[in-house]
């Protein structure tokens, strides 16, 4: 099967599955901030390799300067998930999570890999449950994920991804905007996952589909 | 299932032995398993800390923030990470590494993965504990001699002052700072009096030698925000933030003295020396920080026409043809 | 008389899963709309009689929709239907007018409890 951009109807579903597993997932950011949290509907694709820094500048702001945290993850789908955000909100970030002192710039990092982490698992995880709900068989399992690291600060945002180091020739890109109201605070979840995955995936979607 | 020892099970008889920290705690942060690296390294057994309280067990621990930490693994049903390079160690372990790089303990990472009962809910919290001290280490000597040679290329080679490249950034960054918030600063630039002619009559060695003296008597002046840099052969620069025209002339008259005032010895031969200054001024309406170097370059070149050893302000009279 | 219904989702999959879910001895009609601003123009063409409504939607949103029901005196029994489970969603929406709130992904199950709860189906 050739990986060959999604069709309209899988679109729709892959859209529609992710928006449940962003369902969840901002329902736990929400309750871990104590705060309202907006999702922006998913932009889904699947895109080359060399289109995807000009997507990711596009999605987040062109020249905008961006901090990202990186975690892979392994198992029924294999790949990267980024999350990114823009400088101001990772100051808010420590008001957020109840820290009455001032952060330093270690504690500034550790939350925001914690909270990358809490993105990440959630939606994924989601994604994953959906799939095994699907399936008749359970086929996904359970998804094995990396420790979150720090990718990059301050990079312009169509920068952040270099085509020439990965691995594989496309991606799926799944982006998401997390915004937490009243509060200048933003970050978008872009996973790339392995062609396989994508051929996994598409056949899970066209399974779904075809059920209706 | 294979029972290779004592009536254990395989996976069992792993967990225990392992070269990795594995234990799990219930929702009351009670251990409810302890492997022999956690019994080893901690010098407690697990049948001295099964079915106590972790942090009744290990007071060194964060309570706070590790609890929370956990919590958010029952509450989220997620793993959770805990990395060397945000926090260096949980629990003080003593590291055995024979050359320690300034490293106290062993250094550690954790993951926390949510366990879930027959019933499908999430009644544990397994951590595992990685010796991350080599990585440590290592990482912490790799971080020290690149911020060395990051050092070292913004510096001079003979003198240790900053290099021109170095200076020129500083110089844009200073002007552009000033520009947004209304700063002010000053420039200056001197240069060696008859440099060549100390090249010519006392040899290299002897003018490099007078270069780092200037460098050391100028520095010793310098407020830890001003920047020094080697310009070019026998020019230097320096960058005043903070400094209106006025302030920058007193420190310059101060500059020339003290290079002035005694000769520099070199191999028992006094050699003695002066410098000309031109000092330049951040004005708002100025377009590009260039502008500043040719303002006190200008300044400069009029202080060696009128006999040299002498500060010159810049003024606009100056471009004069 | 079949009871008109509208099924409100920018996702036609989503349409598709929840129009799947409803009981099938339920006599209706079925209007779908694909934002508020479709889903405002079904409802006053009386189409909706109980309506089902995403909240994440272009155009208007679902919140949208709601508030403009409560200005023209709503008239009609609204679930909301949203992977958005937050539960300040869960409260704005009813505090907005809505009979209650479901949580996709929806099932036939849960769909037939929460329409025999509120009075809808027997």
């Amino acid at each position: 099967m050739s990986v060959i951009p999604l069709t309209e109807d899988q679109r729709d579903a892959m859209q529609e599955i992710t928006n449940v597993a962003m369902g969840q997932a901002g329902a736990m950011l929400a309750t871990l901030l104590g705060t309202f949290v907006t999702l922006s509907v998913p932009r889904i694709n699947v895109l080359a390799l060399t289109e995807v820094p000009p997507a990711i500048g596009e999605m987040v702001g062109r020249d905008i300067e961006v901090t990202a945290v990186r975690q892979s993850f392994q198992g029924y789908l294999q790949g990267e998930a980024i999350v990114i955000y823009d400088q101001d909100g990772c100051k808010e970030l420590g008001d957020l999570m109840g820290y009455d002192e001032a952060l330093d710039r270690t504690d500034e990092l550790e939350l925001l890999l914690d909270v990358s982490n809490i993105i990440v698992g959630a939606c994924l995880g989601g994604i994953i449950e959906q799939i095994n709900n699907l399936t008749a068989e359970k086929v996904a399992g359970k998804l094995n994920f990396s420790a979150p690291s720090l990718m990059a600060e301050g990079v312009p945002a169509e920068k952040l991804i270099n085509p020439e180091k990965l691995t594989w020739s496309y991606a799926l890109l799944l982006e998401v905007n997390f915004k937490l109201e009243g509060r200048n605070f933003a970050s978008h979840l872009c996973t790339l996952m392995s062609e396989q995955s994508i051929v996994k995936m598409k056949g899970i979607l066209d399974e779904f589909i075809a059920s209706f | 299932m294979s029972t290779p020892h004592n009536n254990v099970s395989l996976p069992d008889f792993i967990v225990k032995l392992v070269d990795v920290g594995i234990f799990v705690v219930d929702r009351d942060m009670n251990i409810t398993l302890w492997n022999n690296f956690m019994a080893n390294h901690s010098g407690q057994s697990a049948d001295a800390v099964l079915g106590k309280n972790l942090f009744e067990c290990f007071p060194e621990l964060p309570k706070v923030w590790l609890s929370k930490k956990i919590q958010g693994v029952f509450l989220l049903k997620n793993f959770a990470f805990t990395s060397w390079e945000q926090r260096p160690y949980l629990f003080r372990f003593p590291h055995n590494r024979p050359i320690t790089g300034g490293v106290d303990y062993m250094y550690q990472n954790f993951t926390f993965m949510p366990v879930a009962n027959e019933t499908g809910e999430i009644d544990s919290v397994c951590i595992t504990l990685f010796d991350a001290t080599d990585i440590g280490i290592s990482q912490t000597e790799l971080k020290v001699a690149m911020e060395c040679l990051s050092e070292n290329s913004n510096r001079d080679g003979l003198t240790g002052i900053y290099n021109r490249r170095y200076l020129e950034q500083r110089l844009a960054s200073e002007f552009d700072r000033c520009k947004r918030y209304k700063g002010e600063f000053s420039f200056i630039i001197f240069d060696l009096d008859h440099f060549k002619k100390v090249n010519d009559n006392y040899g290299h060695l002897a003018g490099d030698e007078v270069l780092c003296v200037v460098s050391q008597r100028i520095s010793s002046l310098l407020r830890s925000a001003d920047v020094l840099g080697r310009y070019g052969g026998e020019e230097f620069g320096v960058i005043l933030p903070s400094t209106p025209l006025d302030g920058a002339l007193i420190l310059a008259e101060r500059l020339r003295q003290i290079v002035a005032q005694e000769p520099v010895i070199f191999n028992e031969i006094a050699i003695p020396v002066t410098v000309s200054i031109g000092v330049s001024e951040f004005e708002p309406e100025t377009p590009k920080y260039e502008h500043l170097i040719h303002c006190a370059d200008l300044a400069l070149y009029f202080g060696k026409k009128n006999g040299r050893n002498q500060v010159t302000p810049y003024t606009p009279e100056l471009e004069a043809p | 008389m079949p009871t008109p219904i509208l099924v409100v989702d920018d996702s036609a999959m989503a349409r598709k899963v929840l129009i799947r879910s409803l009981p099938t001895s339920w006599d209706v009609e079925i209007t779908q709309a694909a934002n508020g601003e479709e889903a405002l123009v079904a409802y006053r063409a009386g189409k909706a009689d109980v309506m089902f409504l995403d909240l994440q939607m272009p155009v208007l949103d679902g919140y949208g929709v709601l508030e403009a029901l409560q200005k023209e005196g709503l008239n009609s029994f609204v679930f909301v239907v949203s992977a958005d489970i937050q539960p300040l969603a869960q409260e704005r929406v009813k505090k907005l007018g809505a009979m209650a709130f479901v949580k996709k992904p929806v099932t036939t199950e849960v769909i037939e409890a929460v329409l025999k709860q509120y009075g809808v189906i027997l």
